[in-house]
């Protein structure tokens, strides 16, 4: 169970901020005010079993201005962005689109990954796409592995996969690699401090 | 002028056309009704129990028939459709047709009284209405509970999820608005399940429960006190067949936790949308309509929808059998005060 002394505290209302519900307004081109309350994001949610906070309650959040809460949420590394809840939503809010906005909020505020290793997978897959123009899938879970220090953790399966000729140890690139790097370089700096 | 006696043409003799039908007739002027089923009462026949008082609604539907027989300025003709109509001055000249045969009439109003529909659930892949057995619309409970009386409790089911809002408050399927009298209906279910089977767990899974009407609330709270129907608030989101039951999976948002439901019965109190020939009806004796196909009302005259042209029932908007009757008595008033006037 909860601790209850984490939630059960007198929140001032009337003293929370607007700016991040219109932030994701304009951002997300998402409308939390048409929320209904109804929890049937929550009911459904496949991944619902790991999160410190249900969809309903990060709606819920997004109302009261608790941007601090947010970013550190550990639900924001366990949404597999499965889609089942905007899918399912009456109002159509578009909860990943908000998750994906919240974790690079939280990237750039360098408030840091609840789950081990998370920021090491994004850098090396956008590394990898930007030398690429796509995943090198082999190469990259190597440098994945050797980085995070778990050296025999896919072994087993990418002999397999390789003898099944389902991997190809060697990157490929595409035709075009320069049309890709000329998108990363439009990207400004993504880090503050 | 010729002396043909005044004539008002009702399409449709549900509770609220027969109401129209009665009054219009026993203020002295001809009256037509016209029923596409073969016998009067629309969806009130469908029904096995009444709200507020519990009531079986075939004694209003009897009631109303028993006046309409009474009266001999009231015609009706079951098993009948409108075809056309044609607007000459201050008449109609209406086609309508029939099994046996094609007839056509004057008049010189009209009171569409086309009732409604219930909106087709298996939109909702995650309820599996149409795909898995024992989910049912409200409309179709209601035969389910004609079917259970008498049964022993042993035969009937011992756990049934209601849920409401299937359609309406939903705008991502279309229908933002609320369907209004789902929220007193399936209390009456659940109600009556708990009275065939008082062994039998029922839970309604809401998001408000609206009860704004007389006698509405303590009617609710009735089913809630002392029938023990346990309402959870929730949209559920998902349902899958496990075992033979229905395994319901929700939020119980008060709580913030997930709750499951093993049903063996599921009940989808499923938007009312109006009954699909209203759009046409409504074409050809030009009356307007909402964006949801519902007779749109004038603010002057919440009856009138034309020259006319008046409504009554739920072809305006989702209304309980009061409403209805209401609804059809104000029409009858319009037509009649037209009549006088001519």
């Amino acid at each position: 169970m909860h601790n209850t002394a984490d939630f059960y505290h007198v929140l001032r209302i009337d003293q929370t901020s607007n700016s991040l519900r219109e932030e994701i307004k304009e951002h997300c081109h998402t409308d939390i005010e048409m929320c209904l309350e109804c929890g049937k994001c929550s009911g459904g949610c496949s991944n619902a079993h790991i999160f410190d906070i249900t969809p309903r309650k990060i709606i819920q959040l997004i109302k009261i201005g608790e941007e601090a809460k947010l970013l550190k949420m550990d639900a924001l590394w366990s949404c597999v962005a499965c889609q089942l809840c905007v899918d399912r939503c009456p109002s159509s809010i578009n909860i990943p689109k908000i998750m994906d906005y919240m974790r690079e909020k939280a990237y750039k505020q360098c408030v840091p990954a609840t789950r081990p290793n998370v920021e090491l997978f994004h850098e090396l897959m956008l590394g990898s796409i930007k030398q690429y123009g796509r995943v090198a899938e082999a190469l990259m879970t190597v440098q994945f592995n050797i980085k995070s220090k778990q050296y025999t953790k896919d072994a087993e399966m990418g002999i397999k996969m390789f003898f099944k000729g389902k991997l190809n140890p060697l990157p490929s690139r595409i035709k075009n690699v320069q049309q890709v790097r000329r998108m990363f370089r439009n990207i400004p700096a993504q880090r503050e401090g | 002028m010729n002396n043909r006696k005044k004539t008002a043409l009702i399409i449709g003799g549900g509770v609220a056309g027969m109401e129209a039908a009665i009054k219009i007739g026993n203020a002295g002027y001809q009256v037509l009704i016209v029923e596409k089923e073969p016998q009067l009462g629309g969806a009130l026949n469908k029904l096995y129990s009444s709200f507020p008082r519990w009531e079986n609604p075939q004694d209003l539907v009897d009631d109303k028939v028993k006046k309409i027989e009474k009266c001999s300025a009231i015609k009706t003709m079951l098993n009948t459709v409108v075809t056309s109509a044609e607007r000459k001055e201050k008449t109609f000249i209406v086609n309508l047709d029939s099994a046996s045969v094609s007839e056509q009439v004057e008049v010189d109003a009209v009171v569409l009284a086309t009732g409604f529909e219930m909106f087709d659930a298996s939109v909702y892949g995650e309820y599996g209405y149409g795909a898995f057995e024992n989910v049912y619309n409200s409309l179709e409970f209601e035969d389910q509970l004609k079917a259970m009386a008498g049964k022993d409790k042993s035969e009937l089911p011992q756990v049934v999820a209601f849920f409401k809002c299937v359609g309406s408050r939903d705008r991502s399927k279309g229908f933002p608005y609320c369907s209004k009298i789902c929220c007193m209906y399936t209390a009456k279910q659940a109600g009556v399940m708990k009275d065939l089977n008082p062994d039998a767990k029922c839970f309604v899974f809401y998001m408000d429960y609206r009860a704004t009407g007389k006698e509405y609330e303590e009617f609710v709270r009735s089913v809630i006190e002392e029938k023990h129907v346990r309402y959870v608030r929730g949209r559920p989101a998902k349902v899958l067949p496990e075992n033979g039951k229905l395994m319901i999976r929700a939020e119980d948002t008060l709580m913030g936790v997930p709750v499951e439901v093993a049903a063996d019965m599921i009940v989808l109190a499923s938007a009312i949308v109006p009954n699909a020939k209203t759009g046409e009806l409504a074409e050809m004796f030009a009356a307007k309509t909402d964006q949801y196909g519902f007779i749109e009302y004038d603010s002057k005259n919440p009856v009138q929808a034309g020259e006319r042209v008046f409504f009554a029932g739920a072809c305006g908007f989702a209304v309980e059998s009061l409403g209805a009757q209401h609804q059809g008595a104000a029409a009858a008033a319009d037509v009649v005060a037209l009549f006088n006037q001519d």
